[in-house]
Protein backbone atom coordinates (compact mmCIF):
# COMPACT_ATOMS: atom_id res chain seq x y z
CA UNK A 1 0.00 0.00 0.00
CA UNK A 2 2.64 2.47 0.50
CA UNK A 3 4.07 1.79 -2.49
CA UNK A 4 1.40 2.48 -4.33
CA UNK A 5 0.51 6.16 -2.36
CA UNK A 6 4.28 6.71 -2.91
CA UNK A 7 4.03 6.20 -6.83
CA UNK A 8 0.93 8.08 -6.28
CA UNK A 9 2.83 10.59 -4.64
CA UNK A 10 5.40 10.73 -7.34
CA UNK A 11 3.00 11.04 -10.12
CA UNK A 12 1.24 14.01 -8.80
CA UNK A 13 4.69 15.55 -8.34
CA UNK A 14 5.32 15.30 -11.87
CA UNK A 15 2.33 16.19 -13.85
CA UNK A 16 3.56 19.41 -11.57
CA UNK A 17 6.38 19.71 -13.04
CA UNK A 18 5.77 19.89 -16.66
CA UNK A 19 3.79 22.80 -16.12
CA UNK A 20 6.08 24.51 -14.19
CA UNK A 21 8.83 25.10 -17.34
CA UNK A 22 8.68 28.74 -18.37
CA UNK A 23 12.11 30.81 -19.14
CA UNK A 24 12.30 34.09 -17.80
CA UNK A 25 11.72 35.74 -21.38
CA UNK A 26 8.33 36.28 -20.24
CA UNK A 27 6.78 39.24 -18.08
CA UNK A 28 3.77 37.73 -16.24
CA UNK A 29 1.53 40.53 -15.43
CA UNK A 30 -1.23 39.84 -12.32
CA UNK A 31 -4.26 41.58 -13.08
CA UNK A 32 -8.00 41.40 -12.49
CA UNK A 33 -11.05 42.63 -14.57
CA UNK A 34 -10.59 46.18 -13.48
CA UNK A 35 -12.00 48.55 -16.74
CA UNK A 36 -10.47 50.54 -17.67
CA UNK A 37 -7.39 49.73 -16.76
CA UNK A 38 -7.27 46.16 -17.83
CA UNK A 39 -9.94 44.39 -19.37
CA UNK A 40 -10.80 42.52 -22.37
CA UNK A 41 -11.98 43.57 -25.40
CA UNK A 42 -14.32 41.98 -28.16
CA UNK A 43 -11.98 39.36 -28.94
CA UNK A 44 -10.62 38.40 -25.58
CA UNK A 45 -7.52 39.98 -25.79
CA UNK A 46 -6.73 42.14 -22.51
CA UNK A 47 -6.67 45.84 -22.76
CA UNK A 48 -6.79 48.86 -20.86
CA UNK A 49 -4.07 51.71 -19.96
CA UNK A 50 -2.18 49.48 -17.73
CA UNK A 51 -2.54 46.65 -20.02
CA UNK A 52 -1.07 48.79 -23.13
CA UNK A 53 1.19 50.21 -20.76
CA UNK A 54 2.63 46.86 -19.74
CA UNK A 55 2.91 45.14 -23.02
CA UNK A 56 4.88 48.42 -24.15
CA UNK A 57 7.11 48.04 -21.22
CA UNK A 58 8.16 44.15 -21.57
CA UNK A 59 8.42 45.17 -25.03
CA UNK A 60 11.39 47.82 -24.38
CA UNK A 61 12.81 44.64 -22.53
CA UNK A 62 12.13 42.20 -25.16
CA UNK A 63 10.47 40.35 -23.37
CA UNK A 64 6.87 38.62 -23.80
CA UNK A 65 3.92 39.61 -21.71
CA UNK A 66 1.34 37.56 -20.19
CA UNK A 67 -1.76 38.28 -18.42
CA UNK A 68 -2.86 36.15 -15.52
CA UNK A 69 -5.89 37.06 -13.43
CA UNK A 70 -5.21 36.57 -9.72
CA UNK A 71 -7.73 37.08 -6.47
CA UNK A 72 -6.81 40.49 -5.64
CA UNK A 73 -7.05 39.90 -1.78
CA UNK A 74 -3.66 37.20 -2.46
CA UNK A 75 -1.36 39.79 -4.34
CA UNK A 76 1.62 39.35 -2.48
CA UNK A 77 1.21 36.01 -2.01
CA UNK A 78 1.57 35.97 -5.64
CA UNK A 79 4.53 37.81 -6.04
CA UNK A 80 5.88 36.07 -3.31
CA UNK A 81 5.31 33.16 -4.64
CA UNK A 82 6.77 33.88 -8.17
CA UNK A 83 3.27 32.93 -10.06
CA UNK A 84 3.24 36.42 -11.09
CA UNK A 85 6.28 38.89 -11.90
CA UNK A 86 4.28 42.03 -11.33
CA UNK A 87 0.79 43.39 -9.88
CA UNK A 88 -0.11 46.13 -12.65
CA UNK A 89 -3.92 46.92 -12.00
CA UNK A 90 -4.71 50.05 -11.12
CA UNK A 91 -3.08 49.49 -7.35
CA UNK A 92 -3.83 52.23 -4.97
CA UNK A 93 -0.38 52.87 -3.36
CA UNK A 94 -1.59 52.01 0.73
CA UNK A 95 0.77 51.12 3.43
CA UNK A 96 -0.13 47.65 2.90
CA UNK A 97 1.07 47.89 -0.64
CA UNK A 98 4.31 49.43 0.01
CA UNK A 99 5.27 47.31 3.14
CA UNK A 100 4.59 44.26 1.13
CA UNK A 101 6.35 45.02 -2.24
CA UNK A 102 8.68 46.95 -4.13
CA UNK A 103 7.06 49.60 -5.76
CA UNK A 104 7.11 52.26 -9.08
CA UNK A 105 6.58 55.86 -8.71
CA UNK A 106 3.28 56.77 -8.69
CA UNK A 107 1.46 57.64 -12.44
CA UNK A 108 -2.09 57.96 -12.06
CA UNK A 109 -4.57 59.90 -9.07
CA UNK A 110 -7.62 58.28 -7.90
CA UNK A 111 -10.26 59.15 -5.42
CA UNK A 112 -12.55 57.58 -3.22
CA UNK A 113 -15.98 58.11 -3.72
CA UNK A 114 -19.19 57.87 -1.89
CA UNK A 115 -21.79 56.11 -3.88
CA UNK A 116 -25.85 56.47 -2.60
CA UNK A 117 -28.99 55.55 -4.33
CA UNK A 118 -29.59 58.67 -6.73
CA UNK A 119 -33.12 59.61 -4.94
CA UNK A 120 -30.85 60.38 -1.93
CA UNK A 121 -28.42 61.67 -3.25
CA UNK A 122 -28.58 65.55 -2.97
CA UNK A 123 -29.19 65.13 0.81
CA UNK A 124 -25.34 63.75 1.27
CA UNK A 125 -22.93 66.37 -0.71
CA UNK A 126 -20.90 67.23 2.06
CA UNK A 127 -18.68 65.19 4.62
CA UNK A 128 -20.69 65.93 7.15
CA UNK A 129 -24.00 64.84 5.90
CA UNK A 130 -22.38 61.39 5.73
CA UNK A 131 -23.12 60.85 9.58
CA UNK A 132 -25.01 57.93 10.54
CA UNK A 133 -24.86 55.97 7.41
CA UNK A 134 -23.86 52.57 7.39
CA UNK A 135 -21.55 51.42 4.64
CA UNK A 136 -20.05 48.65 3.23
CA UNK A 137 -16.17 49.13 1.57
CA UNK A 138 -13.94 46.45 0.14
CA UNK A 139 -11.89 44.75 2.73
CA UNK A 140 -8.40 46.39 2.92
CA UNK A 141 -9.39 48.64 0.18
CA UNK A 142 -8.59 52.40 0.75
CA UNK A 143 -12.22 52.95 0.68
CA UNK A 144 -12.13 51.34 4.21
CA UNK A 145 -9.30 53.85 5.45
CA UNK A 146 -11.41 56.90 4.15
CA UNK A 147 -14.99 55.64 6.04
CA UNK A 148 -12.72 54.58 9.42
CA UNK A 149 -11.17 58.13 9.35
CA UNK A 150 -15.46 59.28 8.95
CA UNK A 151 -15.96 57.24 11.56
CA UNK A 152 -19.16 55.92 10.59
CA UNK A 153 -20.16 51.84 10.94
CA UNK A 154 -19.22 49.82 7.90
CA UNK A 155 -18.91 46.26 6.36
CA UNK A 156 -15.78 44.93 4.98
CA UNK A 157 -16.46 42.84 1.67
CA UNK A 158 -14.76 41.23 -0.14
CA UNK A 159 -14.66 42.96 -3.31
CA UNK A 160 -15.90 47.01 -4.56
CA UNK A 161 -18.32 45.29 -6.62
CA UNK A 162 -20.17 43.44 -3.96
CA UNK A 163 -20.36 46.88 -1.95
CA UNK A 164 -22.02 48.39 -4.82
CA UNK A 165 -23.99 45.60 -4.84
CA UNK A 166 -24.86 45.68 -1.14
CA UNK A 167 -26.03 49.51 -1.84
CA UNK A 168 -28.23 48.12 -4.44
CA UNK A 169 -29.67 45.48 -2.22
CA UNK A 170 -30.47 48.02 0.85
CA UNK A 171 -27.90 46.07 2.65
CA UNK A 172 -25.83 49.02 3.71
CA UNK A 173 -26.80 52.37 2.91
CA UNK A 174 -23.71 53.80 1.08
CA UNK A 175 -20.05 52.43 0.02
CA UNK A 176 -16.88 53.97 -1.27
CA UNK A 177 -15.24 52.68 -3.88
CA UNK A 178 -12.52 53.43 -6.72
CA UNK A 179 -13.67 57.19 -8.68
CA UNK A 180 -12.39 55.44 -11.63
CA UNK A 181 -14.36 52.05 -10.87
CA UNK A 182 -17.31 54.19 -10.03
CA UNK A 183 -17.06 55.83 -13.94
CA UNK A 184 -17.81 52.34 -15.42
CA UNK A 185 -20.12 50.27 -13.23
CA UNK A 186 -22.98 52.80 -12.00
CA UNK A 187 -25.33 54.65 -14.07
CA UNK A 188 -27.46 53.58 -17.38
CA UNK A 189 -26.78 50.49 -19.00
CA UNK A 190 -25.15 48.51 -15.85
CA UNK A 191 -27.24 47.02 -13.06
CA UNK A 192 -27.29 49.80 -10.77
CA UNK A 193 -29.16 52.42 -12.59
CA UNK A 194 -30.21 53.87 -9.83
CA UNK A 195 -26.88 54.32 -8.08
CA UNK A 196 -24.83 57.92 -8.25
CA UNK A 197 -21.51 59.33 -6.75
CA UNK A 198 -21.17 62.14 -4.71
CA UNK A 199 -18.33 63.24 -1.79
CA UNK A 200 -14.89 62.56 -2.85
CA UNK A 201 -12.88 61.50 0.74
CA UNK A 202 -9.84 61.03 -0.69
CA UNK A 203 -7.48 61.01 -3.29
CA UNK A 204 -5.14 58.81 -3.86
CA UNK A 205 -2.21 57.83 -6.54
CA UNK A 206 -1.99 54.35 -8.22
CA UNK A 207 1.38 52.55 -8.55
CA UNK A 208 2.48 49.23 -10.04
CA UNK A 209 4.23 46.78 -7.52
CA UNK A 210 7.34 43.99 -7.98
CA UNK A 211 8.64 41.29 -5.47
CA UNK A 212 10.76 42.71 -3.14
CA UNK A 213 14.37 43.11 -4.11
CA UNK A 214 13.44 42.72 -7.93
CA UNK A 215 15.22 44.44 -10.75
CA UNK A 216 11.86 45.52 -12.63
CA UNK A 217 11.19 48.42 -10.03
CA UNK A 218 14.23 50.90 -11.23
CA UNK A 219 13.85 49.75 -14.91
CA UNK A 220 9.76 51.04 -14.82
CA UNK A 221 10.39 54.22 -13.00
CA UNK A 222 12.80 55.22 -16.27
CA UNK A 223 10.28 53.65 -18.68
CA UNK A 224 7.60 55.76 -17.47
CA UNK A 225 10.05 58.66 -17.36
CA UNK A 226 10.38 57.64 -21.12
CA UNK A 227 7.05 57.18 -21.65
CA UNK A 228 6.45 60.51 -20.29
CA UNK A 229 9.39 62.18 -21.87
CA UNK A 230 8.11 61.18 -26.07
CA UNK A 231 4.60 61.56 -25.15
CA UNK A 232 3.73 58.09 -25.69
CA UNK A 233 2.11 57.46 -22.03
CA UNK A 234 -0.42 60.42 -22.64
CA UNK A 235 -1.48 58.87 -26.21
CA UNK A 236 -2.10 55.78 -24.14
CA UNK A 237 -3.91 57.49 -21.49
CA UNK A 238 -6.26 59.33 -23.89
CA UNK A 239 -7.32 56.32 -25.24
CA UNK A 240 -8.91 54.74 -22.23
CA UNK A 241 -10.55 58.38 -20.67
CA UNK A 242 -7.60 58.76 -18.21
CA UNK A 243 -5.21 61.85 -19.37
CA UNK A 244 -6.89 63.90 -16.68
CA UNK A 245 -5.28 61.58 -14.08
CA UNK A 246 -1.95 60.84 -15.32
CA UNK A 247 0.91 62.25 -13.06
CA UNK A 248 3.88 63.70 -14.41
CA UNK A 249 7.22 61.65 -14.35
CA UNK B 1 -26.24 40.15 -23.30
CA UNK B 2 -27.92 37.07 -22.56
CA UNK B 3 -26.35 35.06 -25.32
CA UNK B 4 -22.71 36.54 -24.08
CA UNK B 5 -23.18 36.01 -20.31
CA UNK B 6 -24.23 31.89 -20.94
CA UNK B 7 -21.13 31.40 -23.28
CA UNK B 8 -19.16 32.90 -20.79
CA UNK B 9 -20.92 30.47 -18.09
CA UNK B 10 -20.67 27.36 -19.67
CA UNK B 11 -17.02 28.03 -20.49
CA UNK B 12 -16.85 28.76 -16.99
CA UNK B 13 -19.01 25.37 -15.48
CA UNK B 14 -16.95 23.50 -18.25
CA UNK B 15 -14.17 23.87 -15.59
CA UNK B 16 -16.23 23.38 -13.01
CA UNK B 17 -16.76 19.68 -14.68
CA UNK B 18 -13.33 18.95 -15.53
CA UNK B 19 -12.32 19.66 -12.23
CA UNK B 20 -15.45 17.75 -10.76
CA UNK B 21 -14.33 14.73 -13.30
CA UNK B 22 -10.58 14.78 -12.58
CA UNK B 23 -11.18 15.10 -8.61
CA UNK B 24 -13.55 11.89 -8.75
CA UNK B 25 -11.56 10.08 -11.39
CA UNK B 26 -8.41 10.53 -8.41
CA UNK B 27 -9.44 10.67 -5.42
CA UNK B 28 -11.78 7.50 -5.66
CA UNK B 29 -8.86 5.32 -5.90
CA UNK B 30 -6.64 7.28 -3.47
CA UNK B 31 -9.13 6.85 -1.30
CA UNK B 32 -9.19 3.00 -1.23
CA UNK B 33 -5.39 3.44 -0.50
CA UNK B 34 -5.65 5.83 2.17
CA UNK B 35 -8.60 3.39 3.43
CA UNK B 36 -6.35 0.37 3.51
CA UNK B 37 -3.56 2.61 5.09
CA UNK B 38 -5.59 3.93 8.04
CA UNK B 39 -6.62 -0.03 8.74
CA UNK B 40 -3.05 -1.11 8.28
CA UNK B 41 -1.83 -3.60 11.05
CA UNK B 42 1.97 -2.06 10.85
CA UNK B 43 1.03 0.28 13.72
CA UNK B 44 3.23 3.43 11.99
CA UNK B 45 2.15 3.32 8.86
CA UNK B 46 -1.76 3.66 10.42
CA UNK B 47 -0.72 6.05 12.63
CA UNK B 48 0.89 8.60 10.16
CA UNK B 49 -1.95 7.86 7.78
CA UNK B 50 -4.49 8.75 10.32
CA UNK B 51 -3.04 11.52 11.35
CA UNK B 52 -2.89 12.91 7.93
CA UNK B 53 -6.42 12.28 7.10
CA UNK B 54 -6.72 14.23 10.58
CA UNK B 55 -5.08 17.29 9.11
CA UNK B 56 -6.92 17.16 5.90
CA UNK B 57 -10.39 16.72 7.51
CA UNK B 58 -9.20 18.96 10.21
CA UNK B 59 -8.86 22.50 8.00
CA UNK B 60 -10.67 24.36 5.39
CA UNK B 61 -10.25 23.03 1.89
CA UNK B 62 -10.17 26.78 1.09
CA UNK B 63 -7.20 26.85 3.03
CA UNK B 64 -5.35 23.82 1.49
CA UNK B 65 -5.87 25.56 -1.69
CA UNK B 66 -4.08 28.13 -0.87
CA UNK B 67 -1.26 26.27 0.84
CA UNK B 68 -0.94 23.77 -2.60
CA UNK B 69 -0.78 26.41 -4.91
CA UNK B 70 1.42 29.12 -2.98
CA UNK B 71 4.08 27.38 -0.48
CA UNK B 72 6.22 25.92 -2.97
CA UNK B 73 7.20 29.11 -3.77
CA UNK B 74 6.59 31.21 -0.58
CA UNK B 75 8.64 28.55 1.61
CA UNK B 76 11.01 26.40 -0.83
CA UNK B 77 11.54 29.09 -3.43
CA UNK B 78 10.37 27.34 -6.18
CA UNK B 79 7.02 27.81 -7.55
CA UNK B 80 6.43 24.26 -9.16
CA UNK B 81 3.39 25.61 -10.82
CA UNK B 82 4.56 27.76 -13.50
CA UNK B 83 2.40 30.98 -13.90
CA UNK B 84 -0.48 30.59 -16.20
CA UNK B 85 -4.46 29.43 -15.79
CA UNK B 86 -3.20 25.50 -16.36
CA UNK B 87 -1.32 25.32 -12.89
CA UNK B 88 -3.86 27.04 -11.36
CA UNK B 89 -6.12 24.72 -11.98
CA UNK B 90 -3.72 21.26 -11.82
CA UNK B 91 -3.19 22.94 -8.00
CA UNK B 92 -7.05 22.54 -7.82
CA UNK B 93 -7.07 19.15 -8.62
CA UNK B 94 -4.42 17.84 -6.52
CA UNK B 95 -5.98 19.77 -3.27
CA UNK B 96 -9.42 18.44 -4.24
CA UNK B 97 -8.50 14.85 -4.93
CA UNK B 98 -6.05 14.85 -1.33
CA UNK B 99 -9.26 16.39 0.45
CA UNK B 100 -11.87 14.02 -0.98
CA UNK B 101 -9.37 10.74 -0.92
CA UNK B 102 -9.71 11.34 2.93
CA UNK B 103 -13.32 11.90 3.50
CA UNK B 104 -13.85 8.68 0.77
CA UNK B 105 -11.20 6.85 2.59
CA UNK B 106 -13.43 6.98 5.85
CA UNK B 107 -16.26 5.89 4.10
CA UNK B 108 -14.36 2.96 2.60
CA UNK B 109 -13.33 2.64 6.36
CA UNK B 110 -16.93 2.18 7.61
CA UNK B 111 -17.97 -0.29 4.63
CA UNK B 112 -15.11 -2.50 4.80
CA UNK B 113 -15.27 -2.98 8.56
CA UNK B 114 -19.11 -3.15 8.87
CA UNK B 115 -18.85 -6.38 7.05
CA UNK B 116 -19.43 -9.24 9.61
CA UNK B 117 -16.05 -11.58 10.49
CA UNK B 118 -19.12 -13.96 9.32
CA UNK B 119 -18.59 -13.15 5.77
CA UNK B 120 -14.49 -13.55 5.88
CA UNK B 121 -14.92 -16.95 7.61
CA UNK B 122 -17.19 -18.20 5.11
CA UNK B 123 -15.13 -17.46 2.65
CA UNK B 124 -11.75 -19.27 4.62
CA UNK B 125 -14.18 -22.43 4.55
CA UNK B 126 -14.69 -22.49 1.22
CA UNK B 127 -11.18 -22.66 0.74
CA UNK B 128 -10.82 -18.50 -0.74
CA UNK B 129 -7.79 -17.06 0.06
CA UNK B 130 -7.92 -13.70 1.40
CA UNK B 131 -7.66 -11.69 -1.72
CA UNK B 132 -10.61 -13.67 -3.40
CA UNK B 133 -12.69 -13.21 -0.10
CA UNK B 134 -12.37 -9.47 -0.50
CA UNK B 135 -12.96 -9.38 -3.97
CA UNK B 136 -15.46 -12.08 -4.55
CA UNK B 137 -17.35 -11.67 -1.02
CA UNK B 138 -16.84 -8.35 0.92
CA UNK B 139 -16.82 -5.98 -1.87
CA UNK B 140 -19.86 -6.53 -3.54
CA UNK B 141 -21.44 -5.92 -0.32
CA UNK B 142 -18.66 -2.88 0.57
CA UNK B 143 -20.37 -1.06 -2.56
CA UNK B 144 -23.81 -1.32 -1.91
CA UNK B 145 -23.51 0.18 1.49
CA UNK B 146 -21.09 2.96 0.99
CA UNK B 147 -22.76 4.22 -2.24
CA UNK B 148 -25.43 6.85 -0.13
CA UNK B 149 -22.40 8.23 1.73
CA UNK B 150 -20.57 8.45 -1.26
CA UNK B 151 -22.94 9.90 -3.42
CA UNK B 152 -23.57 12.75 -0.68
CA UNK B 153 -19.60 13.18 -0.97
CA UNK B 154 -19.80 13.39 -4.41
CA UNK B 155 -22.80 16.05 -4.39
CA UNK B 156 -21.18 18.30 -2.22
CA UNK B 157 -18.14 17.88 -4.16
CA UNK B 158 -20.18 19.68 -7.03
CA UNK B 159 -20.58 23.16 -5.21
CA UNK B 160 -17.21 22.53 -3.59
CA UNK B 161 -15.40 23.17 -6.81
CA UNK B 162 -16.15 26.87 -6.24
CA UNK B 163 -13.69 27.36 -3.72
CA UNK B 164 -10.68 26.86 -6.30
CA UNK B 165 -11.64 30.49 -6.94
CA UNK B 166 -9.34 31.39 -4.11
CA UNK B 167 -6.80 30.33 -6.22
CA UNK B 168 -7.87 32.25 -9.16
CA UNK B 169 -8.97 29.07 -11.02
CA UNK B 170 -11.61 30.67 -13.14
CA UNK B 171 -14.75 27.93 -12.83
CA UNK B 172 -18.39 29.13 -13.41
CA UNK B 173 -18.75 31.43 -9.95
CA UNK B 174 -15.42 33.23 -11.21
CA UNK B 175 -17.47 33.41 -14.76
CA UNK B 176 -20.37 34.89 -13.19
CA UNK B 177 -18.42 37.57 -10.44
CA UNK B 178 -16.49 38.46 -13.94
CA UNK B 179 -19.99 40.41 -15.07
CA UNK B 180 -20.33 42.05 -11.67
CA UNK B 181 -16.71 43.55 -11.51
CA UNK B 182 -16.79 44.77 -15.01
CA UNK B 183 -19.81 45.36 -16.62
CA UNK B 184 -21.85 45.92 -12.87
CA UNK B 185 -23.88 42.97 -14.12
CA UNK B 186 -24.97 41.21 -11.11
CA UNK B 187 -27.90 38.73 -12.18
CA UNK B 188 -24.84 35.76 -14.12
CA UNK B 189 -23.66 35.28 -10.21
CA UNK B 190 -26.91 34.39 -8.94
CA UNK B 191 -27.91 32.70 -12.55
CA UNK B 192 -24.48 29.88 -11.67
CA UNK B 193 -26.93 28.39 -9.63
CA UNK B 194 -28.68 26.78 -12.11
CA UNK B 195 -26.14 25.26 -13.77
CA UNK B 196 -25.45 23.25 -10.09
CA UNK B 197 -29.01 22.69 -9.19
CA UNK B 198 -29.36 20.85 -13.19
CA UNK B 199 -26.26 19.02 -12.68
CA UNK B 200 -27.12 18.14 -8.94
CA UNK B 201 -29.91 16.57 -10.48
CA UNK B 202 -28.67 14.96 -12.99
CA UNK B 203 -26.23 13.20 -10.22
CA UNK B 204 -29.16 12.24 -8.12
CA UNK B 205 -31.63 10.30 -10.29
CA UNK B 206 -28.29 8.72 -11.68
CA UNK B 207 -27.67 7.82 -7.77
CA UNK B 208 -30.92 6.82 -7.49
CA UNK B 209 -30.86 4.56 -10.76
CA UNK B 210 -27.73 2.77 -9.15
CA UNK B 211 -29.08 2.20 -5.78
CA UNK B 212 -31.82 0.43 -7.43
CA UNK B 213 -29.66 -1.77 -9.85
CA UNK B 214 -27.46 -2.43 -6.63
CA UNK B 215 -30.24 -3.65 -4.45
CA UNK B 216 -29.30 -7.83 -5.07
CA UNK B 217 -29.07 -8.95 -1.66
CA UNK B 218 -32.05 -8.18 0.70
CA UNK B 219 -30.48 -8.13 4.03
Amino acid sequence: MKKIALLLALLMTLSVCFVGCDSKDTLVVGITDFAPMDYKDADGNWIGFDADMAKAFAESMGMEVEFVEIEWDNKIAELDAGTIDVVWNGMTLTDEVKGGMDCSNPYCNNAQVVVVASDKAAQYQTKESLAGLKFAVEAGSAGEAAVKELGNQYNSVKDQATALMEVAAGTSDACVIDLLMAGAMIGEGTSYPDLTYTVKLTTEEYGVGFKKGSEYTAKLNQFFKDAYADGSMMETAKKYGVQESIIAQ
Amino acid sequence: MFVEVLSALNEGFLKTLELFGLTLAGALPLGLVIAFGSMSRFTPLKALVRTFVWIIRGTPLMLQLMIIYYFPGLIFGNNIWGTGEGGRFIASIAAFVLNYACYFSEIYRGGIQGVSKGQYEAGQVLGMTKTQVFFRVVLLQVIKRILPPISNEVITLVKDTSLARIIAMQEVIWAGQAFMKSDGIIWPLFFTGVYYLIFSGILTLMFGYTEKKLSYFRE
